[in-house]
């Protein structure tokens, strides 16, 4: 019998792939872990981001994406796999009221998962009250993300995390006057900047507001008005790009030593260092939502090893990938705890979303829950790092954030006896 | 001329008053600092609309992708220089880069166009401007990047501002383009071509303007200055193509302010726009109108200006 070579070679690649990938699954953790690819009926899931200029908010429903094909491919929920189907509101509110119709009506998921935008929480947050269907969401940036009954998200978003980071400014570099910058978008700076000056009065310190226009090619003049409010201490509140030019612009002022630098999290990002001048080093403190990006602990390291083997390469690895994981992870552990005829029904799901309490990740600071409530915001401890010449250095771990404006989520979680 | 000169001064008169108006019972300190960001900003749009007035007066075109073909030159640049190319040798290529796309657009799509309305051709190139965005944003997908110049780093005090070299490149750029572009329009035989066949593209034609050759020499300038815009957008406002590509916005508005057509007025206009919109930010009121400025500036100059004389869109009527 003729062999021919490239068959042999063919087959060779075809078990050297499937080893390799066995190898790099061997230390994952997914589901019920069996090895065994799930069957049967699909569980419709849905998920939403924006990814448009001028911002990519993909990365949180990339992770969970990765994590649910890794529950697939090891026995999926209750035998059953995940149909994750993810749709693009490309910060467009009308497309976003569109594709969660689309989804929510149209192809009857049972909850949304992993979902990260500016948009669509503030558009379709009443849709999902309506529909009773829970977002356990992964990138959160607007006010209603974390004010309505029906969302819940395991970042902090721009109001927690500013606070943390202002929290930092003045107990660790001697803030008195923060000058928080953020985007002139409705729900998201204002509100964000507006509970920094509440947390400053609250110390008896000042604070104040500049936002900025997201598209203003100008950053300099943002820059003066923080200077003219008197501010000793500028937080920024802003997207990368847009924080990385009003450093540039702060560096060519050489105002790095004339102010303390504090920001949330979004420069907590990978790129970043590269995309700064040393000048920056041990300059710019930078509060992280979740648990360093090289964490230790378990959970992250499987969230490092799930994107290995399951996700695109070029799949973001930041805060939102790691959110977006670990929502979809609490998701999959509360339907495998429900019994298997009710893993359809969604008002099934949203009771038992509803129901979770105390569950932990080494990812997050505290306890994660949801509850019956009008507020959702269970992440409200984080971390804080300084910028290094290739990466950054954590600080300060993790602290609860004080504010007014957790008042009312204490009072939950002392009721839920998770304090 | 004398009534020119008269329009010329009320107009820097108007600009000054306006300048005043906002700056009114500020101290002077926070002042001079707002005025001088102005300057530098107002100098970038001005660059821009210098970049589409010389355009215009040589194709009558207005050439709405100058801003893409820029931030596609600078992405390359950068590029480059992340894979070890020297500094200079990515700043040639990528102004060569955004050069031959204009160039590319100006000898196989303008000449199908040259007939057509000047709204059309107009328009032809904000497609262009859209599909040179989309190539861009998909060779460079969204992440967090940093162009800088050796420039960057020198800088001098002006009114307590620090101004970085880079700056000042900016606007002696924008003075120094003007001049040549003026020179070489009225003291060339290329100029005076270029200048009839924006006048009248039909009799240029017929009394033997090598329409090719002028059409050439005009895209490739226009791409040049788009190139060498583009790197500086990238320096002083920030590596994104979106970004970049839109500033053509205010640059048109700067343009405008120089009725397409002065480019002395275009380089005031910027300016002046530029510092209007830094003085905005004085007034808790008006500084949330501060991205509408510079369409309000270049209404209000198209108003004051034409009077009734003349068609942006149609030179020829």
């Amino acid at each position: 019998m003729k062999i021919n070579n490239n068959k042999i070679y063919g087959y060779l690649l075809a078990i050297g792939t499937v080893m390799g990938a066995n190898l790099a699954q061997a230390d994952v953790s997914c589901g019920q872990n069996t090895g065994k690819a799930a069957s049967g009926d699909a569980i419709k899931v849905g998920g939403i981001h924006g990814n448009a200029a001028p911002g990519d908010f993909s990365a949180a429903t990339d992770a969970a994406a990765a994590y649910f094909n890794c529950v697939n491919a090891n026995g999926g929920i209750h035998g059953r796999p995940i149909e994750y189907l993810v749709e693009n509101d490309q910060w467009n509110p009308e497309l976003a009221a569109q594709v969660a119709s689309k989804l929510v009506e149209d192809e009857g998921v049972v909850a949304m998962v992993g979902n990260g935008s500016f948009v669509e929480m503030s558009v379709n947050a009443p849709q999902y009250a309506r529909n009773n269907i829970m977002s356990m969401a992964g990138a959160c940036a607007a006010s209603e993300c974390f004010e309505s009954s029906n969302i819940v998200s395991t970042n902090q978003g721009p109001l927690a995390s500013s606070i943390g980071a202002a929290m930092y400014a003045v107990e660790e570099l001697g803030a008195t006057n923060i000058a928080c910058i953020g985007l002139a978008i409705p729900s998201v700076g204002n509100w964000s900047c507006g509970a920094v000056e509440r947390y400053m009065t609250s110390k008896n310190l000042q604070g104040s507001s500049v936002l900025l226009n997201p598209t203003a090619p100008d950053v300099n003049s943002g820059l003066l008005e923080a200077v003219a409010s008197g501010a000793d201490s500028i937080l920024i509140n802003l997207p990368a790009g847009l924080a990385i030019a009003f450093l540039n612009s702060a560096q060519e002022q050489d105002f790095g030593d004339v102010y303390s630098w504090t920001s949330s999290t979004p420069l907590y990002d990978a790129s970043v260092p590269g995309a700064l001048d040393e000048y920056w080093t041990d300059k710019v403190f930078v509060n992280a939502e979740l648990t360093t990006l090289d964490g230790q602990g378990p959970d992250n390291q499987n969230w490092l090893a799930v994107m290995d083997a399951f996700a695109n390469p070029e799949d973001p690895r930041d805060t939102f990938s790691q959110s977006g994981y670990l929502s979809a992870r609490f998701f999959v552990d509360t339907l495998q705890a429900m019994p298997a005829d009710k893993i359809d029904d969604r008002n099934a799901v949203t009771a038992a979303i509803k129901d979770i309490k105390g569950y932990r990740s080494d990812l997050i600071c505290g306890a994660y829950y949801v509850g019956e409530a009008k507020r959702h915001m269970p992440n409200h401890a984080g971390i804080m790092v300084v910028l290094k010449d290739d990466g950054f250095e954590k600080v300060r771990d993790c602290y609860e954030y004080e504010s007014p404006y957790f008042a009312e989520l204490i009072e939950t979680e002392k009721s839920l006896k998770l304090r | 001329m004398k009534q020119k000169i008269l329009h010329l001064l009320l107009y820097a008169l108007g600009m000054l008053l306006i300048c005043a108006l906002l700056a009114w019972g500020k101290p002077p300190k926070i002042i001079g600092l707002f005025v001088v960001s102005g300057f530098a900003v107002g100098s970038l749009y001005a660059l821009g609309g210098i970049g589409l007035v010389v355009l215009y007066r040589a194709t009558g075109v207005l050439n709405f992708a100058n801003g893409a073909v820029g931030a596609f030159g600078v992405m390359l640049a950068w590029q480059l220089g992340q894979m070890g190319w020297p500094g200079p040798l990515t700043w040639a290529v990528g102004i060569l880069a955004a050069t031959l796309l204009s160039l590319g657009y100006g000898l196989v799509i303008a000449p199908k166009l040259a007939w057509r309305d000047p709204v059309v051709k107009a328009v032809a190139t904000l497609g262009f401007a859209i599909v040179t965005l989309g190539l861009t944003a998909f060779i460079w997908d969204d992440d967090v990047r940093r162009f800088s110049l050796p420039t960057d780093k020198q800088a001098v005090m002006v009114l307590g501002l620090r101004i970085t070299v880079t700056r000042m490149i900016v606007i002696s750029a924008a003075i120094a383009i003007v001049l040549g572009i003026w020179l070489f329009l009225s003291h060339t035989r290329i100029g005076l071509q270029m200048r009839a066949l924006a006048n009248n593209r039909d009799l240029s034609a017929l009394i033997g303007v090598p329409i090719l050759k002028v059409e050439t020499i005009a895209w490739t300038i226009s791409g040049l200055i788009a190139g060498f815009t583009g790197l500086m957008f990238g320096d002083l406002i920030r590596l994104e193509p979106t970004v970049i590509t839109f500033m053509v916005i205010p640059s048109i508005a700067a343009a405008i302010c120089g009725r397409l057509n002065n480019l002395g007025l275009v380089l005031a206009g910027g300016l002046f726009i530029g510092v209007v919109e830094s003085l905005l930010t004085l007034s808790p009121l008006l500084k949330q109108v501060r991205p509408i400025a510079p369409f309000v500036i270049a209404a209000i100059a198209l108003i004051w200006m034409q009077r009734g004389q003349k068609l942006v869109f149609s030179r020829d009527a």
